[in-house]
């Protein structure tokens, strides 16, 4: 059993996308939910509407953003910073969300080495990867 | 010497506009004039991390503000002034602070909104605001991006 809550967010939508593919490959994801910034949402509306999907039940949430320095992830970091039962992770792929989907136990340092991994893994390029498989 | 530009967007720093924005203008510094931004101390945290690195940014509401921007105005350094609202720049122009072009570069739509332009929302109130802000020799421009070519104000306020 996963004991956390997963927040996909990003830009457009990327989150409600991923969220449909990572369903895909994994069949139903119970406790996940998927936040994108439309074009033109103003920050502090999209602060209220993340805030919303975070939950004020007290459990832990990861929140997976797209890309490091983006509305979504700055917004996500400073809710994180406040909140320290939110763990913002930025740099969310398909890889990292299946991982985090089917995640078993809490949201610990060991459990986000693991997503890091997970989504730092699978980023190569063929000739490379090739090489240092045969090596 | 006076601002070259301020610019008004409710969404006030947004990644890659703002960073295109910075290079055209060859500013350094971002000013924020909000009262109620300048009030959020979550809202002023997200914004100083979506400024580029390397650029400051000071978030002051209207009366600080318009302390600040008549100091910025009559220094060298070109500075990039943002601010949600026209009524906000109205009062800065109020309190004296010269202020050669204000760029509208977003407005959002919402019931009682009138579109000027793509993005671009008015409500009556604020159409009043440009207006007046024209007569005190602002000129006033819809410029979405760094590389679009400036409409007039007036071009597209047809009352």
């Amino acid at each position: 059993m996963r004991s956390f809550r997963i927040v996909l967010t990003g830009h457009g939508t990327l989150p409600g996308s991923l969220l449909g593919t990572t369903e895909m490959i994994c069949g139903p994801v119970a406790d996940m939910s998927a936040v994108g910034l439309a074009g033109g949402e103003t920050p502090d509306h999209f602060a209220d509407e993340l805030r919303a999907a975070i939950g004020h039940d007290g459990r832990r949430v990861l929140v997976l953003c797209d890309l490091l320095g983006g509305t979504p992830f700055n917004v996500a970091s400073a809710i994180a910073r406040r909140s320290p039962r939110v763990i913002c992770v930025s740099g969310m792929n398909l890889a990292m969300s299946v991982e985090a989907a089917l995640a078993d136990g809490d949201l610990d340092d060991l459990m986000v080495d693991r997503l890091l991994e997970a989504g730092r893994s699978g980023i190569v390029e063929t000739e490379r990867h090739r090489a240092r498989r045969v090596s | 010497m006076s601002l070259r530009l301020v610019r008004i967007d409710d969404r006030l720093i947004h990644g890659q506009v703002i960073a295109v924005w910075l290079r055209a203008l060859g500013a350094q510094r971002i000013v924020i004039v909000d009262d109620n931004t300048a009030r959020d101390e979550f809202l002023r945290e997200v914004l100083t991390l979506a400024s580029p690195p390397g650029v400051p940014v000071e978030v002051l509401g209207v009366n600080e503000g318009a302390l600040r921007c008549i100091e910025l105005a009559a220094a060298p350094e070109p500075v990039m002034v943002l601010a949600r609202t026209p009524r906000t720049v109205l009062a800065l122009r109020q309190a004296g602070v010269p202020i050669e072009v204000v760029d509208l570069g977003g407005l959002g739509a919402g019931p009682g909104r009138k579109r000027l332009h793509k993005t671009i929302s008015v409500s009556p109130d604020e159409l009043r605001e440009l207006r007046e802000l024209e007569e005190l020799g602002t000129r006033v421009e819809v410029q979405i991006v760094a590389d679009d070519r400036p409409i007039p104000f007036r071009s597209i306020d047809r009352g």
